[in-house]
């Protein structure tokens, strides 16, 4: 380079400025930087937001020759899911184009999908009358229909007039009835078993602790049984809605060839796919969008929503802050405000930013050690000897998981606050002094509310690193499935002991741990975006919240 | 603050105006204390996270703890001359056999004393040879008239009022006559589930017999029947007639029987279709003057045989096939401590690799896989026997007093140890010492494998690819944010950079595996091509553009190139994808082994010209998706150091005439490369400690090679997949601590380099 600089001089100067090539080249790089990053988020975002919208529903015709037909038949009918080039069973290592299409109706088929080559279709048609049904187990049914038999005995045939409306109705009715079942077996026949437990626990208790348990039973005999009447009224009231859900069916027809037919009490939702506009379009795609938030997994997770998974990340992130807030706050004013500047804090302040660079997996090896094994087994021993071996306190659950969390973000709420709190000026914290303030005074006064966007901050990146970490949780109580939430109406309401569901695990349990990962995939897709937004939302709000605060301390020590 | 202002009685004379009021005072003292406690706290839990670590790994490296137990009751012996020692699975009820026949049970609980069984199925015959069996829990006795008898011993726990008392049974199970009815001299026995070898050395020193004899038993409906012979076979053609033989072993399965010379040389025997045949004869101890072999000894699983020799020397011969030699052989793999003297006794753990030797009084437990003497000591008496209980919780011995002492054993670790973790090790029935993570194996005889080095080996390579793709990325990115682009895109570009940094790794890991590893499974020589367009791209348009004039220049403002280079590069990147398939056709082509077609195929040329795996989960893809952690780190960290160069030095250089790069090059990098280097170390330490992506995206196989088409298995990673099934307070489980605690210290050292250099930045800028 130094000859290129010799070589330039005077007349040439105004051509070309030597390393300018170079220049290009470091922008090269930004530039792969930056795609990388909106490459990889809008992948997300398309495949994330597509498994929303409603596909056509392509039928295809096979030729004579082609093998790919299901039996008989020489139809297929499904979404389109891909097209590809395949090189694997072909003779010569020629490529063959090929389609992948969700052809539904696992029940039947036993595959969810199907690849086709390109050169056995003899033509695509798009039926109108096909129907889409979702359904509360194996997948979704790709069908015509055929005719609505409902509780009264009255048959509708599927040309008839009014078909769509007495099915939209009739499905409704069913949906109705299995939330009200869901009521009754979460809710109620929950709360009495809860109780009956209560009562056996007490029982054991007092034979552990060489207590009357003859007494203890005899006493607690009529309440057990009052339950256990309860319990069997709920229950058969339970069995009669489930035996209603199964009155109504619904007839089809695949375009294979085969008939069937669908309780209602299955069905979650239907629709014409071929004759949807973009408005209902997007109707339905808000409508999906819902349903995966509000809805519970089906289907091994594969199906439905993410409603625990979201709830446990929320519920976790919440207890994490509220233990991580506090801790980290005190511990930077401690080192901004209280301790003596020395060695000593130098060293404690460089030990906390290495903390903050501690794989997150040694918090989880640690909680694990510490939290589940040595506080919740002393726990169990001391408060719930009575349910041991079963472990209540000694396993993973939300309450180590979110201690685990805390002390992995306490090191980015210390060094986020300390920063916000060194950058209130000298000024104002000897202004405050000289008026007569005490230094809890100034604090609480003057630095606090100064270094508090600074401490928000603090908190939203600790809460967007909580919510995004997987590693630590695996070890510490996040469950692929769990029965219950760890929130909910029966006492004490905050289940802390609780295994919890977590969106993240969702991803990894889903899309590695599934027998069937192609069909997991789309749901893994959505699960991601869901993630992705809630991380980047909240790390937006901390940099939104961060460029205030530099604005407004510009003339600070920032 | 204000109550003293607002006080009524206050007025401008009252001096209790500069008097804080009892109040403000009382939380101004309490805050303090309650945030130094605070703040202590903090620190204390810090430091707590290295010690607990710490205190779950520390019991690996200790050794074996041996206390004596206090024996209630009897437990002398009559006079004799014992020949074995058994015990229970839980050292309650040794069983003691004597020379000649007699068996005793010792119950060390004191309740029923000793218990002895006369050896009436030997009627008039008088015990030539006894043996016993510790796994199959059979006595093998050979008898002066050439009889062959089997006891079969057995322990049934039983429960009075939840008080656990052994109970003792000893049945004869077969009897049979030896051919030739010699007097047995030694004896040994294999077994299986359905077969029985005995083998038998029988007869006076220069006819001596070596025989073996095979039994059999049918299953049926019924259950189990009775041992029935079903064949024998003469073995002494097969040695040099002139050795004594001294000991015979057979191993459990019956499938190996080892004859012991008393010349020292070892004759291994090898069953197979057709019977035995002499598969191997060695000098264990060939390169010393004293040969001769005192004790011999099967380890746990029968594939490595330890020896003594007379003068305490102590080696472990182990089967595998060498290189050169497709049969399984012995061959020596181990030298432990020389124990002194010849051993008296040998007695092994039927729990892992651990053995009992003794010489007079000096006794003393030794480890195989780890070539260490776990305990040793001297006793206050003379050992006769030893045996090691079944949970290798407790060593009773029997000492010349014929008085039998139980010993607590407390070894939760003997696998364990600084050589066993970062060191080679030879294990049974490897062909030479290496590195090997394996926890968890199919059967009980499993040897347990804890080298972290391959662990902490892929560690370093999921690290290398990372940071091969993300710092030239970070680097010159920070170096253009900072240097060239306007201020105005600054405040996009370092958010988006930032934003970056927040994508959730498990979202990282699950692109990596399900979307980003099938595309670039056979799309390889695609991204050659666009790793070679790219740069070339940018290199050809700067040097076209900077040659332009002034006039023509300005059309792309300064500091903005990055952004008009963004087509270009997605032009080339499209151009090189789509290029990719015919390069492949005409560089990369294999002839397919079965058709004899040629294929153009990267996944099949890599490993056929390489002679490495090409997996499509491989540290390519991991680099790559690493690379999001890691960038924004670097970027950031980089980025801040290179603007806080005083602009003064910026100004400086471009008014003495130097272009814009010379000026970054020369003058802003070299001031700023602490900050960059600590930059990179942080980016280092991400990289260790990156976990979910690696589980996600690598096969999770502990191998140790560079290959970039191959995947590794991670300290993080390996924590995460075993540590949930291992459980608590087993060597797996420290083991796996262990593994935290040097991620832990590898990334305390990184960030501690990396604050360091930080402060060194800040001290120099301020003299700048």
């Amino acid at each position: 380079m130094s000859k290129f600089s010799q070589k330039i001089g005077g007349s040439k100067r105004e051509r070309s400025a030597p390393g300018e090539p170079m220049v290009w080249f470091s922008g090269m790089w930004l530039a792969i930087g930056i795609l990388m990053i909106v490459f990889l988020l809008s992948v997300i975002v398309v495949n994330g937001l597509g498994v929303f919208w409603p596909k056509a529903v392509v039928q295809v015709e096979l030729t004579e020759a082609s093998e790919a037909g299901w039996k008989q038949s020489q139809y297929f009918a499904g979404e389109l899911h891909k097209t590809q080039v395949r090189r694997v069973g072909s003779a010569d290592g020629e490529a063959i184009p090929e389609i992948q299409l969700f052809v539904g109706n696992r029940d039947v088929y036993g595959f969810g999908f199907k690849f086709i080559d390109e050169h056995d279709v003899l033509q695509r048609t798009f039926p109108k009358g096909i129907l889409l049904v979702e359904r509360m187990e194996y997948g979704d049914l790709i069908a015509f229909p055929v005719k609505l038999q409902l509780a009264d005995g009255k048959v509708i045939e599927a040309g008839d007039q009014g078909f769509d409306e007495e099915l939209q109705r009739a499905v409704q009715r069913a949906s109705d009835r299995r939330h009200e079942i869901t009521h009754l077996e979460r809710g109620e026949i929950g709360r009495v078993n809860q109780k009956m437990e209560r009562l056996k626990m007490r029982l054991k208790k007092t034979e552990l602790k060489g207590g009357n348990v003859k007494q203890v039973a005899a006493e607690t005999k009529l309440e057990q049984d009052e339950l256990q009447e309860r319990y069997e009224k709920m229950a058969a009231e339970a069995a009669g809605l489930r035996a209603r859900q199964k009155e109504e069916t619904f007839h089809y027809r695949l375009v294979t060839g085969e008939q069937g037919s669908l309780e209602l009490g299955g069905v979650v939702c239907f629709y014409y796919p071929n004759q949807l506009s973009t408005w209902t379009k997007l109707g339905h795609f808000f409508s999906s969008i819902w349903g995966f938030l509000s809805e519970e997994p089906r289907e091994a997770n594969t199906e439905g929503g993410v409603f625990p998974a979201l709830f446990g990340t929320f519920v976790m992130t919440l207890i994490m802050c509220i233990l991580v807030v506090p801790i980290g706050v005190v511990a930077a004013i401690y080192l901004q405000e209280y301790a003596k500047q020395g060695l000593v804090v130098r060293l404690v302040r460089i030990a906390v930013n290495n903390l903050a660079g501690v794989p997150s997996i040694v918090y989880g090896v640690f909680g694990l050690g510490f939290f589940v094994y040595m506080m919740g087994g002393s726990i169990d021993s001391l408060f719930y000897p009575e349910r041991l071996p079963t472990p209540t306190f000694g396993t993973g659950g939300l309450l180590w998981a979110s201690l685990t969390m805390a002390l992995m973000t306490v090191p980015v709420v210390i060094v986020s606050t300390e920063e916000a709190l060194a950058s209130v000026t000298r000024g104002m914290r000897e202004a405050s002094l000289a008026a007569g303030a005490s230094k809890w005074q100034t604090i609480q006064h003057i630095v606090l509310p100064g270094g508090l966007p600074g401490i928000i901050t603090g908190m939203i990146l600790a809460m967007a690193r909580g919510a995004g970490e997987v590693a630590p949780l695996m070890l510490v109580g996040v469950v692929k499935l769990a029965p219950t939430l760890p929130l909910d109406t029966i006492a004490p309401y905050m289940h802390l002991e609780r295994k919890f569901m977590h969106l993240g695990f969702h991803i990894y349990d889903l899309g590695f741990q599934s027998p069937d990962s192609e069909a997991a995939k789309p749901m893994v897709f959505a699960t991601t975006l869901l993630l992705i937004a809630l991380v980047v939302v909240l790390n937006a709000a901390a940099i939104i919240v961060r460029e205030k605060l530099r604005k407004k301390y510009s003339s600070g020590a920032f | 603050m204000s109550e003293k202002f607002d006080s009524k009685k206050g007025g401008e004379d009252d001096p209790r105006r500069f008097v804080a009021s009892r109040r403000v005072l009382a939380v101004d003292f309490l805050m303090t204390y309650f945030i130094r406690l605070g703040g202590a706290g903090v620190i204390v839990t810090v430091v707590g996270i290295f010690i607990f670590i710490l205190a779950q790994v520390l019991p690996l490296f200790q050794g074996a703890r041996v206390s004596e137990v206090l024996v209630e009751g009897e437990r002398q012996l009559p006079e004799g001359e014992y020949v074995a020692l058994a015990t229970d699975e839980w050292a309650e009820l040794p069983m003691v056999v004597k020379e000649d026949g007699w068996v005793y049970f010792i119950d060390l609980k004191g309740r029923r004393g000793v218990v002895e069984k006369a050896p009436e199925w030997l009627g008039e015959d008088k015990v030539s040879a006894i043996e016993v069996d510790h796994e199959a829990q059979v006595i093998s006795v050979g008898t002066e008239s050439g009889q062959i008898h089997l006891l079969k011993y057995a322990y049934e726990p039983e429960f009075v009022d939840e008080v656990r008392t052994i109970k003792e049974s000893l049945k004869q199970e077969y009897h049979g006559a030896l051919e030739g009815g010699a007097p047995v001299r030694l004896i040994a026995l294999g077994q299986s589930e359905s077969v029985r070898v005995i083998a038998t050395v029988a007869g006076a020193l220069e006819k001596q017999q070596l025989r073996v004899q095979v039994l059999k038993r049918k299953r049926s409906l019924m259950g189990v029947g009775k041992w029935n012979a079903s064949g024998s076979e003469d073995l002494s053609d097969k040695l040099p007639g002139d050795i004594r033989i001294e000991k015979i072993l057979m191993s459990n399965r019956g499938d190996a029987l080892v004859v012991v010379a008393a010349s020292g040389r070892v004759s291994y025997f090898f069953r197979g279709d057709e019977g035995f045949e002499l598969r191997q004869q060695f000098v264990p101890f060939e390169d010393q003057p004293q040969r001769k072999i005192v004790t011999t000894g099967f380890l746990l699983g029968d594939v490595s045989l330890v020896f003594v020799a007379d003068d305490g020397s102590n080696r472990v011969f182990s089967l595998f096939r060498s290189e050169r030699d497709p049969v399984r052989k012995f061959y020596h793999t181990k030298t432990l401590a020389s124990l002194g003297a010849g051993s008296d006794y040998y007695a092994r753990s039927s729990r892992n690799k651990a053995f009992l030797l003794g010489a007079g009084k000096h006794a003393s437990l030794r480890f195989s896989t780890s070539e260490k003497v776990r305990w040793s000591d001297e006793l206050p008496w003379k050992v006769q026997l030893g045996v090691i209980s079944g949970k290798y919780d407790a060593l009773i011995f029997l000492n010349e007093e014929r008085e039998l002492h139980k010993y607590q054993l407390n070894d939760p670790h003997p696998e364990a140890g600084l050589k066993a973790f970062f060191g080679k090790v030879w294990y049974e029935g490897a062909p030479e010492p290496k590195y090997e993570w394996q926890s968890t194996g199919g059967s009980d005889d499993f040897e347990p494998k804890f080298s972290l080095v391959p662990l902490i080996f892929g560690s370093l390579k999921g690290t290398l690819y990372a940071m091969l793709f993300a710092v030239p990325i970070a680097l010159f990115g920070a170096l253009y944010t900072s240097e060239f682009l306007h201020p105005k895109h600054k405040v996009i570009i370092k958010p988006v950079m930032e934003i970056m940094a927040s994508l959730p790794s498990v979202v990282l890991g699950f692109m990596a595996a399900l979307w980003l590893a099938p595309l670039i499974e056979d799309r390889v020589p695609s991204l050659l091509l666009v790793v070679t367009f790219v740069p070339l791209g940018a290199f050809v348009i700067g040097w076209f553009w900077g040659s332009r004039p002034m006039s023509v220049r300005k059309w792309i403002p300064q500091g903005l190139e990055f952004l008009y280079f963004m087509p270009v590069l997605m032009g080339l990147a499209w151009l090189g994808w789509i290029l990719g398939p015919h390069l492949e056709h005409y560089c990369f082509t294999v002839t397919d082994p079965q058709s004899g077609k040629v294929v153009a195929d990267f996944s099949q040329w890599w490993p056929q010209v390489t002679g490495t795996s090409f997996q499509q989960r491989n540290s390519l893809v991991v680099g790559f998706m690493m690379g999001f952690t890691v960038i924004p780190i670097v970027f950031t960290i980089a980025e801040d150091a290179l603007s806080n160069v005083p602009g003064s030095l910026r100004t400086g250089s471009l008014a003495i005439g130097a272009s814009r790069w010379q000026t970054a090059w020369r003058i802003v990098l070299p001031t700023a490369s602490a900050g960059i280097f600590s930059g990179l170390m942080v980016g280092l330490g991400r990289a260790v400690g990156e976990t979910m992506i690696v589980v996600m995206a690598t096969g999770n196989t502990p191998i140790m090679e560079w290959n970039v088409f191959s995947g590794m298995r991670t300290l993080s990673a390996n924590i995460a997949v075993e540590l949930p099934e291992a459980p608590q307070h087993s060597t797996l489980y420290r083991t796996l601590f262990l593994g935290a605690f040097v991620l832990f210290l590898l990334t305390f050292v990184l960030n501690t380099i990396a604050e360091l250099l930080r402060q060194h930045l800040r001290e120099r800028y301020k003299t700048v």
